[in-house]
């Protein structure tokens, strides 16, 4: 087995090329209106398949925890307090139903 | 490269996410644990924890270590393909962030997380111009981070599953929030949707690690597709 030294090497060049390594490469598209709308579609997509998949895998308790993160930002429009009161309520039915 | 990066945009992005780093934290105490369990020193967890900085990706070098059966490749391609979405948030962030200088804008790339990129996202499309928010964001995160994986290997052992928390929930309610917040005309309901259906897919096909990829490049490339001089952007 390698030493822990050459382990964390490894994993550290791997984890700050991936940071790197989208970013450097857009340097080398063209700009265009396509390509920002893309761009600015991304990261609505990836929030949706973050939610969807926490939603598929996690219990009753966590869809009603998400779907109440959604609805409480639509209805107070603070997406921070909405997200932070949806965790305070998987918290407590976790704790009521197990 | 004349866009602001500034102290108060710095303290913006740190004060916004703070209450992410409470969530940070937690999820940390969890990879400290595991850490723990799999016999790592503190010093070992911490050094990880600054250089890796992702909880997936950690928890399988960790699982992949553990066996003490792994070459130098397998774990590089272990981290790569856990963290592959950074290329896709490192791509999606390049319009805005190129207007600072290189050592300004890997510098803040290296204090990229989850949770911080979907913040930073929003505050763009909320016209957020100060590139020094990216690296503010990011400070509570890391320090939620390692403190958090110093806890959990310290004091693991006396501490209640930080699933019993909710811990494990704070990215995706964020994430469901903030897409929430950011839905602005057709193109973004439709992106969210095929974003969601396709990480359901590939969820079934090749596990969630690619399943959050996918759901970002089709919503990109359905984006692309149906781009009109007139929409209203995503």
């Amino acid at each position: 087995m390698p030493s822990f030294t050459a382990l964390l090497l490894v994993m550290a060049g791997a984890a700050i090329f991936c940071r790197f390594a989208g970013f450097v490469a857009m340097r080398y598209l063209p700009n265009s209106p396509r390509l920002d709308a893309a761009l600015r579609a991304t990261p609505v997509a990836v929030m949706a398949g973050i939610a969807v998949l926490a939603a598929v895998h996690g219990s009753i308790s966590d869809m009603v925890a998400l779907a109440a993160a959604v609805a409480l930002t639509f209805l107070i429009g603070n997406d921070v307090a909405a997200a932070l009161i949806a965790v305070v309520l998987a918290a407590l039915m976790r704790f009521t139903l197990g | 490269m004349s866009a602001p990066f500034t102290r108060d945009g710095l303290l913006r992005g740190i004060r916004d996410a703070t209450p992410l780093g409470l969530g940070i934290f937690l999820y940390g105490v969890g990879v400290g644990l595991v850490a723990d369990q799999a016999q790592f020193a503190l010093g070992q967890a911490l050094a990880m924890s600054a250089t890796v900085y992702s909880g997936s990706a950690q928890l399988a070098a960790m699982n992949l270590i553990a066996t003490g059966h792994l070459t130098l490749v397998s774990l590089a391609a272990t981290i790569l393909l856990m963290n592959a979405r950074y290329l896709m948030f490192g791509a999606a962030l390049h319009p805005w962030l190129s207007q600072t200088s290189g050592p300004r804008a890997y510098g803040s790339l290296l204090l990229m997380g989850d949770a911080n990129w979907i913040l930073v996202m929003r505050a763009i499309a909320r016209g957020e111009t100060d590139r020094a928010y990216l690296a503010g964001s990011g400070v509570p995160m890391l320090v939620g981070w390692l403190s958090g994986t110093a806890f959990g290997v310290m004091a693991g052992h006396i501490l209640p599953d930080p699933k019993v928390l909710a811990a494990d929930m704070m990215l995706p309610a964020f994430a469901a929030a903030m897409m929430a917040g950011m839905m602005r005309g057709r193109v973004s309901y439709v992106a969210a949707a095929v974003g969601a259906g396709m990480a359901l897919v590939v969820n079934s096909l090749a596990g969630p690690g690619w399943a959050v990829i996918a759901a970002g490049v089709s919503g990109a490339v359905v984006a692309a597709a149906t781009w009109q001089p007139d929409a209203v952007p995503a």
